[in-house]
């Protein structure tokens, strides 16, 4: 049997590593991905007061602080039984608006689009940032730039401190905003409504007006059909701060929606001997396996699962976008994992205009910022949308608010299942008999991979950022046939 | 000249929070308005937008390498990073990358930048404190980088 794998090696150990085993014939037997689980945080927990979880969980991954803060602000309110103010929950949702700009633009910027801009097929070496601003020009680098360093401020402004916040407890925000940072609010967030609808336009020019990209996307060996989850306002449509979970079949009918409380009724794990990681699947329909389908339990928690599980967007212009795309890709709910990426610039509008709507809002300067909690802590569950999906935080603590249990269900483990059988659909699809195995087929495969933007906490921060990929085959006695790699010397 | 010292890590994941551990203690030897001293767990696009706007870059992190034993020292340049100029990272893109970035964008990038890094040991349990070998190494790097901020 030969053997390939994939095998992110950063600067630090702890990355996801994908193993591709061959029969004689050069077909694929059997793939795994492995993402290594971070050890302890429980106990890390355990023992120490629950307002210090704001500050602590958003240290879990150096990816989306702000989504775990937001989550444990709002478990903070659940557990100390404190209703947060009008003014609050609207500054808490502004600055989570903003958060959602930068990461979006962050991920289609870094990650999709060098797929699209430079071709899948392109040498390692081109396929980054600096050859998509180098093709679609200087003047996009600066805005994708100034759109992030703007939201910054914006984050910092609410949020107390950049990428960190410390802003959120039981009941409220630690701070106000004043009527000069609202109106500087406002002029970063309408310019962010010019730069997302610039960012769909260059999607239209580049991907969509091309028919090859068009047709990857619609093809077979990216398409997935599953459960899609979501968090929706009481209208049904896409929330990122608040509101129900709700999930609809493959065919697209609402198939449960439930209160934040009531996760662990709807959310069960599978355990599988090759990997630490779980794999959440959906309680009522149950394990079946790594399958697609309306019998098996594997659901996903993606931007594109988010737009699936919704009956549109709550800002004009992301639910015209939401309709355009829909109507492209042949109707609702949609299965073209490599659709995620639209999915995700329609988000960034949303988030924008969002953020326009609540910088304009007449509460958004009041001084009303917190109700102090009266009531004795005991149980609290949240969840909030991480852009990589599904965000749950669950914490149970004595009388005196001290952990004593606390659970979390990230937007990649959501994932795991529908990760895990896209890398498997990839290479069957792409490794057969007599074909040579190329980084560009190597890409592809990644490709499947990359919409969900798996989190594995420990990417942190890549200095040196070397992440290199290495695809080993060998022959059935063992032997090495052939090395790629990229990013190794 | 306007210099940064930037330890970068996990603060809550034992070695990964070696570099900001540096930082800190650098930061309380030093008294120069031209020095600042910061921390971060923040990559890539973040990274360029903290460097900018300085003439010297001092970055302090943790690095787990093949053969390196959890406590040694490396002091490097992003020269020494050239092969991972490609599209690597999964969530964003690398030193060398992000500076090409700031070159290509024209902006105001350092003209030096050193990096020291502490082999780690561990960096997936979550503790506040770092393994033995990387905590007596601590000291030694914080020598270092007063050092080389004098010359």
């Amino acid at each position: 049997m030969k053997r390939i794998t994939i095998d992110p090696i950063t600067r630090l150990e702890g990355h996801g590593k994908i193993t591709i085993f061959l029969n004689e014939d050069g077909s694929v037997a059997n793939t795994y991905l492995q993402i290594p689980e971070l050890r302890g945080f429980e106990k890390f927990c355990e023992g120490r007061p629950a307002e210090d979880m704001p500050q602590i969980t958003q240290r879990i991954c150096g990816v989306c602080p702000e989504a775990h803060h937001m989550a444990a602000t709002k478990a903070l309110d659940d557990l100390f039984h404190v209703e947060p103010t009008s003014t609050a929950k609207k500054l808490r949702e502004l600055l989570y608006s903003s958060f959602y700009v930068t990461d979006h633009t962050t991920h289609f910027y870094i990650l999709a689009a060098p797929d699209f801009v430079m071709g899948p097929d392109a040498p390692p070496a081109e396929r980054n940032i600096l050859g998509v601003i180098a093709k679609v020009g200087l003047e996009l680098g600066g805005a994708v730039i100034n759109t992030r360093k703007q939201n910054h401020w914006v984050i910092q402004t609410i949020g107390g401190r950049p990428i960190h916040p410390c802003f959120g407890l039981p009941g409220g925000v630690s701070k106000a905003i004043n009527e000069e940072e609202r109106a500087k609010i406002e002029e970063i967030a309408k310019s962010s409504v010019e730069f997302a609808k610039l960012s769909l336009k260059v999607f239209d020019d580049v991907v969509l007006k091309n028919k090859d990209y068009l047709n990857l996307i619609l093809s077979d060996t990216f398409t997935q059909k599953t459960y899609y989850m979501g968090l929706v306002d009481k209208n049904n449509k896409v929330n990122f701060y608040d509101g129900k979970v709700r999930v609809v079949d493959p065919e697209g009918k609402e198939f449960i929606k439930y209160a934040p409380r009531d996760y662990l009724e709807h959310v069960a794990e599978h355990v599988e001997p090759w990997t630490y990681l779980k794999f959440p699947y959906l309680k009522k329909v149950g394990w079946k396996g790594f399958v697609e389908g309306k019998n098996s339990g594997v659901y996903k928690a993606t931007p594109l699962s988010r737009l699936n599980a919704a009956d549109g967007m709550a800002t004009p212009l992301a639910q015209k976008e939401y309709e355009k795309m829909y109507s492209t890709l042949g109707g609702k709910p949609a299965h073209y994992t490599l659709a995620t990426h639209w999915a995700r610039l329609i988000e960034l509008l949303y988030a924008a205009e969002r953020m326009v709507e609540l910088s304009k809002d007449p509460e958004i300067t009041s001084t009303d910022i917190r109700n102090i909690p009266t009531a004795t802590p005991d149980e609290g569950v949240a969840i909030v949308e991480a852009p990589r999906g599904t965000l749950t935080h669950h914490y149970i603590t004595d009388e005196r608010g001290v952990i004593k249990k606390c659970n979390l269900i990230v937007g990649t483990t959501n994932n795991h299942a529908p990760l895990f059988m896209s890398i498997k659909k990839a290479a069957e699809d792409l490794i057969k008999p007599g074909i040579e195995i190329t980084e560009g087929l190597l890409n592809h495969i990644e490709m499947s991979w990359r919409p969900y933007d798996p989190c594995m906490s420990c990417a942190t921060h890549a200095l040196p950022g070397q992440l290199p990929l290495e695809v080993t085959i060998y022959d059935a006695q063992g032997n090495e046939l052939k090395k790629l790699s990229q990013g190794i010397s | 000249m306007k210099t940064l010292v930037l330890g970068l890590g996990n603060p809550i994941l034992s070695d990964d929070g070696a570099g900001i551990r540096v930082a800190q203690d650098v930061g309380e030897k030093l008294n120069d308005p031209q020095i600042t001293v910061s921390e971060t767990s923040a990559a890539g696009l973040s990274l360029l937008d903290s460097i900018v706007g300085y003439d010297k870059v001092i970055i302090i992190d943790a690095v787990q390498t093949e053969k390196g034993q959890a406590g040694q020292i490396y002091r490097m340049g992003p020269e020494d990073f050239s092969v991972t100029k490609h599209f690597t990272s999964p969530h964003q893109i690398n030193l060398v990358t992000a500076l090409e970035l700031g070159k290509m964008l024209d902006l105001a990038m350092p003209q030096k930048i050193t990096i020291f890094a502490v082999e780690a040991k561990d960096i997936t349990t979550f503790s506040e404190k770092c393994t033995p070998a990387v905590e007596q190494a601590i000291p030694e790097m914080v020598k270092m980088v007063l050092e080389e901020l004098v010359g």
